[in-house]
């Protein structure tokens, strides 16, 4: 691994000089990136504190600091930190560092700030390596030569960066400026020997450069403008391909009727269900066929007619094995008696409709599986709803299509919850990505007072509840805290339909929009699959699978799903899609101290420490970088050019520290 | 950590000649910028036209470890075409050429600097890594990125308004040390010796 | 002769300023020198201004030297790193032009190469620090010249009506710091502004010309409003050319607003520097008028 740390001490005749003048000092120095991830002290800082102190320096207090440059997370280590009486701070770190600080000095401060001095002189490398740290470069000249030269950089390679063909001074191949080095002529000059592609070079036009094409200035811009969209509402996040051409235009479809459907007990957070029927039970649609077994627990409902044939483990998309109920179905869809609609909206109190979503088993159906009913009792008053129509998942097009196909229900649904929580008002949240949803609920909407839609920055994780709240909201739920400590409730577009069902229809949650899709899939689409339906069918009945190399299924998005190891598994309640995409061939490499992952986390934790943590089972390590904060929205494990998976190290940790308590 | 530029459409159909190319995108640094539309329509273009064997779209590719790897798994494809084009930045494009040494391996993209990245990305300062560090003189505005003409002694007589000559959308670099020196008190750094910049302070990393 | 010993002996100094032509052709400017411009002190010739290529600095001034006329050699940092820059110093001196007026130059996108690669190893300050090395005997790189060094009158300029003229006066204190000994302005169309500027700084002890330009016509001026760094022409100046066209069109306006300015000014400062861009034809009148001549 090349070492491209970028900065080094200044001599000790200039530091006396920088020095001069000023009696106490406090000094700031960063971690430094792009290079080997270890935390034993980089020794600039005490080498610097050590000439301080031989010059008569008053050391008033010292930071060391992950990514200086990183200006949010460098902000909210240091607010405070300098103490008083300091007279100036001096950095040790790359130029980058030293602005940040100098600018957070000059715009935070009241008073006088604090003069900002630099111990450090960047190092000046020529060209700028890849994200993998290996000797090779690129100077960025804006007119990739590489065509010309067989796929050596000329620019970089040759000390002249000479465009046309070897200069004089070549003596044994080496360079007339440093005979260690090869010269990159006689390197090309070979490389294209051997490919048999001298002629073509030598029918090149000539080639001149120009410099008119870099500027600080464009590239300055341009970096300020990708600043701003990563920053856009709340700090971190990502941009991944969106890949929802596949079925964002495909209506919905109702999938065939099962032969057998498995319904797992557990398709919930909380104690799993107790059944309520036996092996050889005759059953309808609707029915309970498992009870909620506890405050944070759900029932579960027949999504067929038919005899109940096994009542036993089966196998779980997201838990390995668990027991479920196997209900060979009739084909009849006889619905259930207990399947007729409730009063109206403006008839029923609160505590019925709770009651009703309890009954009805609704669930987050976005993944995580919450009671929704638990959610409607909040123990803080709420002013605000979110209905949660983000879906930043790529690939998922569940919501969008219930928006656009059940756009009354999802308005009833959230007309029902606004009144069961006693909010002011309720707002449909959308991703700009879905115009057409954005004008269907706006027009949906309009006749509701307290009621509206907010267009969203498209952004994953946007539809993490927390990040959901910030972005619209701006409120910041604290850490370890509900969306309703800061007087919200957040709620996903199916649930909603899925409250809708059961007030006006009185039926229990038997089955939902799933997103069948991916570049393997032959017929992507999206379906209104039973619960309980096997995988493996849903994607035989999409055409199966197309194309060369390994495939990756999961059930969910590529982000946050599940990878699906046996297909044979049900649909659940919180199955919004399933994935048949590429395998990434890769292999984790070394943490390269990139800072990207700090850069993308939307709670502003540092993951690098999270992955080197969990390698040393320093639990307490991670528990003290608030592990326990952590989403899992997998943005740092998207971004980790290191291929590092950072949330199964995340998980392990999470395990870790929850059996310390 | 680059930004990348697709070349003209002309000179990357002359790459192809009407032979068989095989495709490898690098999405890595994608968050910072890759022209993403520009480059599926045209090798969707290529696709149609039947000169493409295949198409690896992955991130990192300067990761030669992984990139080897992926690679492997596109062994028949890479071996039925006649070049392998790149769309990345020169560094990914080198990497390639490396790994595929028999084979002609061409860029399709021109990589623009991105000044000072260094750790986390993309910001909004700049540095530009002269070697010897100006900012104690300048209030911590660095003159060689924030200044068109990269000047270490003080404004040129171009700045109109406070902007550039170069670009009136670009705040004057010594207008703003000038400011900035003049806010945080400390006027006198301008008192310093006549400052002679020294170009011999790279670190040769390519070997 | 170097323009300075002028100064040191109070004389009022007048420059005017010459471009070369995009061609190896200067019979014309040769003759236009003669007939015009011989009657003042020196002659400035322009390297490659604007960033536009055109026929060399130093060759022009020797020619000038040649015809009589006292050249004063401008020398930008744009196109030559430290090597050819002190070169072309010992260049000049060799072929015995003496004055030299150091500056950093406009960018290389502002002119018919916006292609090429923008040098600017040595800055202004920089150039004129290394001036005054050679003339000490030693290069930039420390090494010992052969011989009797060279001797220049080492001027500079600054831009007293810029918008940011804090700025441009720390500037100018870092070039005397470096050696300049005389300073040209960018064009004066604000008196008041210069007087000012001027308060500010006599206090460097150097000898500061006035530039003037004379305003060809209202489009002119409004074209360097909006476009030329450090010069506001006002609005009463616009007016004035804009009232009588024929008048204006035949420099007369122009000269007398020239006139005007320097007449103004000229307590203030130490000699006159006018940059005619193609009308040295009016240099003689604006003179007289100026009560210069």
């Amino acid at each position: 691994m090349e070492d491209y740390t970028k900065y080094r001490l200044k001599t000790r005749e200039e530091l006396a000089q920088a020095l001069s003048g000023t009696d106490h000092i406090f000094v700031i120095s960063c971690n430094k990136c792009f290079k080997e991830f270890d935390t034993v002290e980089e020794p600039e800082l005490a080498e610097f504190e050590k000439i301080a102190a031989e010059e008569g320096k008053t050391i008033t207090g010292s930071a060391r600091v992950d990514f200086l440059c990183n200006k949010t997370q460098t902000a909210k280590t240091l607010s405070d930190i300098v103490p008083e009486g300091t007279e100036s701070i001096f950095v040790v770190s790359c130029g980058l560092g030293i602005q940040t600080i100098a600018d957070m000095q000059t715009e935070c401060s009241e008073s006088k700030p604090i003069p900002v001095y630099s111990a450090t002189d960047s190092l000046n490398y020529t060209g700028h390596h890849g994200m993998a740290l290996t000797d090779r470069a690129c100077d960025a000249c804006a007119q990739c030569y590489l065509n010309v030269t067989g796929g050596i950089c000329p620019i970089v390679d040759c000390s002249k960066s000479l465009v046309n063909g070897q200069c004089g001074g070549a003596k044994n191949g080496k360079c007339e400026v440093d005979p260690n080095k090869d010269c990159a002529w006689e390197k090309i000059y070979q490389r294209l020997k051997k490919q048999g592609r001298l002629e073509e070079f030598l029918n090149q036009p000539v080639q001149m450069r120009d410099y008119s094409k870099t500027s600080f200035k464009f590239v300055h811009d341009y970096v300020t403008s990708i600043r701003e969209n990563r920053l856009d509402g709340y700090y971190g996040g990502v941009h991944p391909l969106e890949r929802k051409e596949y079925t964002e235009q495909i209506a919905l479809q109702k999938f065939p009727e099962p032969e057998t459907v498995v319904i797992p007990l557990s398709m919930h957070a909380g104690a799993p269900a107790t059944p309520v029927v036996a092996v050889g039970d005759t059953v309808k649609v609707g029915q309970k066929i498992g009870e909620s077994a506890g405050f944070i627990s759900s029932p579960v409902h027949s999504s067929v007619s038919g005899t109940v044939i096994a009542i036993e483990d089966r196998g779980h998309a997201t838990r390995g094995t668990c027991p479920a109920v196997v209900i060979r179905s009739d084909g009849k869809n006889t619905l259930d008696e207990s399947v007729k609609p409730h009063k109206s909206l403006e008839e029923l109190t609160p505590e019925e409709i709770i009651d009703i979503v309890k009954e009805a088993g609704i669930v987050g159906m976005g993944g995580a599986g919450f009671p929704t009913s638990v959610k409607l009792k909040p123990a803080k008053p709420v002013d605000t709803i979110l209905l949660n129509g983000c879906e930043c998942e790529p690939y998922l097009t569940a919501d969008h299509r219930v928006m656009l196909e059940f756009a009354d229900d999802i308005v009833f649904g959230l007309r029902a919850i606004v009144k069961t929580v006693g909010a002011q008002k309720g707002l449909i949240v959308i991703e700009d990505n879905k115009p057409d949803a954005i004008e269907v609920m706006k027009a949906k909407v309009a006749d509701y007072d307290n009621l509206d839609v907010v267009v969203a920055k498209t952004k994953y994780p946007q539809g993490a509840e927390k990040m959901l709240i910030k972005r619209v909201m701006k409120r910041q739920v604290p850490s370890g805290g509900l969306p309703a400590d800061v007087g919200c409730v957040v709620s996903n577009i199916s649930t909603t339909k899925a409250i809708s069902d059961a007030i006006q229809k009185g039926m229990p949650l038997i089955e939902r929009v799933v997103s069948v899709t991916g570049e393997r899939l032959k017929n992507p689409g999206n379906y209104i699959v039973k619960i309980g339906t096997n995988t493996k069918d849903l994607i035989d009945y999409c055409g199966g699978v197309v194309g060369d190399g390994e495939i990756t299924y999961k059930a969910g998005g590529p982000m946050m799903g599940f990878v699906l190891n046996d297909l044979n598994v049900p649909i659940m309640k919180g199955s919004n899609g399933i994935i048949c995409v590429d395998t990434d061939h890769t292999v984790e490499q070394p943490c390269i101290k990139c800072g990207r992952c700090m850069d993308v986390c939307p709670m502003e934790l540092k993951p690098l420490y999270f992955a080197k943590y969990a390698d040393e089972e320093n639990w307490q390590g991670m528990k003290d970088q608030h592990v326990m904060d952590c989403l899992e929205c997998r943005c740092c494990e998207y971004i980790c050019s290191s291929k590092i998976p950072l949330v199964t190290k995340i998980k392990a940790g999470k395990a870790a520290v929850r059996g310390m308590k | 950590m680059l930004i990348t530029e697709l070349k003209s459409k002309e000179t990357i159909l002359s790459l192809v000649d009407g032979k068989k190319a095989f495709i490898i995108n690098c999405h890595g640094c994608r968050e910072v910028y890759f022209p993403l539309e520009e480059a599926a329509q045209l090798q969707e273009e290529l696709y149609a036209g039947g000169s493409v064997t295949g198409i690896l779209t992955t991130d990192y590719i300067c990761n030669p470890d992984n990139l080897k790897v992926r690679l492997e798994s596109h062994k028949a494809e890479i071996e039925a075409a006649d070049v392998v084009l790149v769309f990345s930045c020169g560094v990914g494009v080198q990497t390639v050429a490396s790994y595929l040494e028999d084979r002609k391996v061409c860029a399709c993209c021109d990589t623009s600097r991105l000044p000072g990245f260094q750790g986390v990305t993309p910001l909004e300062y700049d540095c530009g890594q002269c070697g010897e560090c100006y900012l104690n003189l300048t209030g911590g505005i660095c003159p060689i990125t924030a200044c068109s003409k990269s000047l270490v002694n003080g404004q040129c007589g171009g700045s109109k308004n406070g902007k550039c000559e170069v670009d009136p959308n670009m705040d004057c670099g010594w207008e703003r040390i000038y400011r900035r020196l003049e806010k945080i008190g400390r006027l006198d750094a301008l008192k310093c010796p006549t400052q002679i910049r020294n170009f011999a302070t790279d670190q040769e990393v390519a070997k | 002769m170097k323009i300075t010993e002028l100064f040191e002996r109070g004389e009022f100094v007048v420059t005017a300023e010459v471009g070369p032509p995009k061609g190896c052709h200067i019979e014309n400017l040769l003759e236009e020198a003669k007939t015009y411009l011989s009657g003042i002190t020196a002659v400035n010739v322009t390297d490659n201004q604007s960033s536009v290529m055109r026929l060399g600095s130093l060759a022009t001034c020797k020619a000038l030297k040649d015809e009589g006329l006292t050249p004063i050699f401008q020398i930008t940092c744009r196109d030559r790193n430290r090597i050819a820059l002190q070169s072309d110093l010992l260049s000049a001196a060799m072929l015995g032009i003496e004055n030299v007026l150091l500056l950093t130059g406009d960018h290389t996108k502002l002119g018919d190469h916006p292609q090429a690669k923008p040098v600017f190893d040595l800055d202004s300050v920089s150039l004129i620090h290394t001036a005054k090395l050679l003339e000490s005997g030693v290069d930039l790189g420390g090494n010992q010249l052969v011989g009797e060094p060279p001797k220049f009158a080492k001027g500079a300029v600054v831009s007293p009506c810029s918008d940011s003229v804090d700025a441009q006066l720390a500037k100018m204190e870092r070039k005397v710091a470096a050696g300049a000994d005389y300073f040209q302005t960018q064009a004066v169309y604000e008196p008041e502004k210069f007087i000012k500027f001027m308060e500010k700084a006599k206090q460097f002890g150097k000898p500061v010309q006035l530039g003037i330009v004379i305003p060809k016509s209202a489009g002119m001026a409004k074209y360097m409003n909006d476009n030329v760094a450090g010069i506001h022409v006002p609005q009463e100046m616009l007016d004035e050319l804009r009232a009588d066209k024929e008048k204006t069109k035949a420099g007369i306006t122009g000269v007398e607003i020239a006139a005007r300015i320097i007449k103004e000014c000229r307590p203030y400062c130490q000699g006159v520097h006018i940059m005619a861009l193609g009308w040295e034809s009016k240099v003689p009148a604006l003179l007289e008028q100026a009560g210069i001549a």
